[in-house]
């Protein structure tokens, strides 16, 4: 059986909490390499334009993630009222089972009970739906880290004698990407897990 | 779950909801009451989440789901109150009176519509229907934010745990003999009750009532003789006792 909503959500949330963690090394990763660009001089001209798009990369990521962890929170908090409703609905369904005498009284409050509980299923396929587009959108920023790691790679093999600390710092890049990709895709499988099939790789 | 009549005088009536058969074992067992008196009704410690259905189910046996307009919560405790979240769908309009110091703690078991009635510390007196109900303090008996429900015109005190006792499933409703209920509640006494001061104080106070029954949240009902035995027993019983350890 799946996991309930409002745990698969807080587990998204966690994930992306850590992936933006990994997107503040990656701003620390960017800043060695500012410092490092601007002691070797001419020779790493081009190394110093990347990290200026690594930085801006790490502040994407950062914002991106705060955003969608904030969601997937919110999300969990509403799967929980949700899961009340739905227990409090299935204490209604075995009240009226036992027919008591005086059942029609409380059907107003079970009626009302069952609509806030549609209300919320509807809200809930909606910001789960949301969710799963967020973490799509999230994936262009793997891409973009990759491709700045790949381009470092090309840069660093020109610095002469830069050219090892550089290698670090492009390793880094995609080291830290791949983190990022394995917390975006374990977010992806939580929800993929009641939501739909879906394969993403990176 | 079995609903036993235990005073009926026109419109007024006290009903004890007990011995739910489908209780799930390693739960503890718990006596529930309703008090109706004209368009109104009140239900007394309306116990744990797992009791919901079947309590309200017996509930509204007896009473529409408007007639219930009040709840009452002697303290804090999960066997006392963790269905709040449910009863908050079920009964929206019903205030719940309960100690103002477990306001914030209550909350916890989920309260959107019903409201929160908070009991001073000197207690309070409330009209139900026809009828005046008082919530005498029984502060650290054992909660130390702690009610009973007082009905001088029934007689009935409802003693919350004071006078509890944990017994087998299917035990008689009332006490027959101390000397033998006497052994079933000590340790519970013993063990739950923290204070011989707040003890003093309350058998004080309820020694001045003409109790024709008292009721407490677990266990069987004492009826005269075995109240007045009751309250000398608990004089004599050190309570506290953990702390001597
Ligand atoms: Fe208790
Ligand atoms: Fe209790």
């Amino acid at each position: 059986m799946a996991a309930p909503v409002f745990i698969i959500a807080a587990s998204v949330s966690a994930e992306l909490h850590q992936a933006m963690i990994e997107a503040r090394g990656l701003a620390l990763t960017a800043k060695n390499a500012r410092a490092l660009a601007v002691r070797a001089g001419s020779k790493t001209v081009g190394f110093r334009a990347i990290t200026d798009f690594i930085e801006e990369l790490a502040s994407a990521i950062i914002s991106q993630s705060r955003v969608i962890n904030h969601h997937a929170e919110k999300l969990s908090t509403q799967a929980v009222t949700a899961w009340h409703s739905d227990n409090a609905m299935a204490h209604f369904r075995w009240v009226e089972a036992q027919k008591p005498e005086h059942l029609a009284s409380i059907r107003p409050h079970i009626n009302q009970c069952d609509k806030q509980l549609d209300a919320l299923n509807h809200e809930l396929q909606i910001g789960l739906r949301d969710l799963i587009g967020q973490i799509d959108e999230s994936y262009k920023h793997i891409r973009t880290a990759n491709l700045i790691a790949t381009s470092s790679h090309v840069e660093a093999a020109t610095a002469g004698d830069f050219r090892e600390q550089l290698e670090v710092i492009a390793d880094n890049i995609r080291k830290t990407a791949d983190r990022i990709a394995a917390h975006l895709n374990r977010a992806n499988s939580l929800l993929s897990q009641n939501h739909r099939e879906r394969k993403i790789a990176c | 779950m079995l609903a036993t009549v235990l005073y009926e005088d026109g419109d007024h009536r006290w009903i004890m909801f007990a011995r739910d058969p489908g209780k799930p074992d390693g739960i503890i067992d718990t006596n529930q009451y309703l008090i109706q008196s004209g368009n109104e009704a009140i239900l007394l410690d309306p116990g744990g989440i797992e009791l919901f259905a079947p309590m309200l189910s017996s509930v509204l046996k007896y009473v529409p789901a408007e007639g219930i307009t009040k709840l009452f919560a002697s303290h804090q405790d999960p066997d006392i109150i963790s269905s709040l979240g449910l009863w908050d769908q079920a009964l929206p309009n019903a205030e719940l009176y309960s100690p103002w110091l477990w306001e914030s703690f209550i909350r916890h078991f989920g309260m959107n519509n019903i409201t929160y009635k908070a009991i001073p510390d000197e207690g309070m007196t409330i009209t139900l229907g026809r009828i005046q109900l008082q919530f005498i303090p029984a502060h650290y008996l054992h909660s130390s934010g702690n009610f009973h429900v007082w009905d001088a015109k029934a007689g009935i005190l409802m003693s919350g745990d004071v006078g509890a006792a944990l017994e087998e499933p299917g035990a008689p409703l009332w006490v027959d003999s101390m000397e033998r209920h006497g052994p079933k509640m000590k340790k519970f006494h013993q063990r739950w009750m923290p204070s011989d001061a707040a003890k003093h104080d309350w058998i004080r106070r309820v020694s001045a009532l003409d109790i024709k029954i008292m009721a407490p949240q677990h266990g069987r009902l004492f009826k005269p003789p075995h109240v007045a035995d009751f309250l000398r027993w608990f004089e004599q019983l050190p309570v506290g006792v953990a702390i001597k350890g």
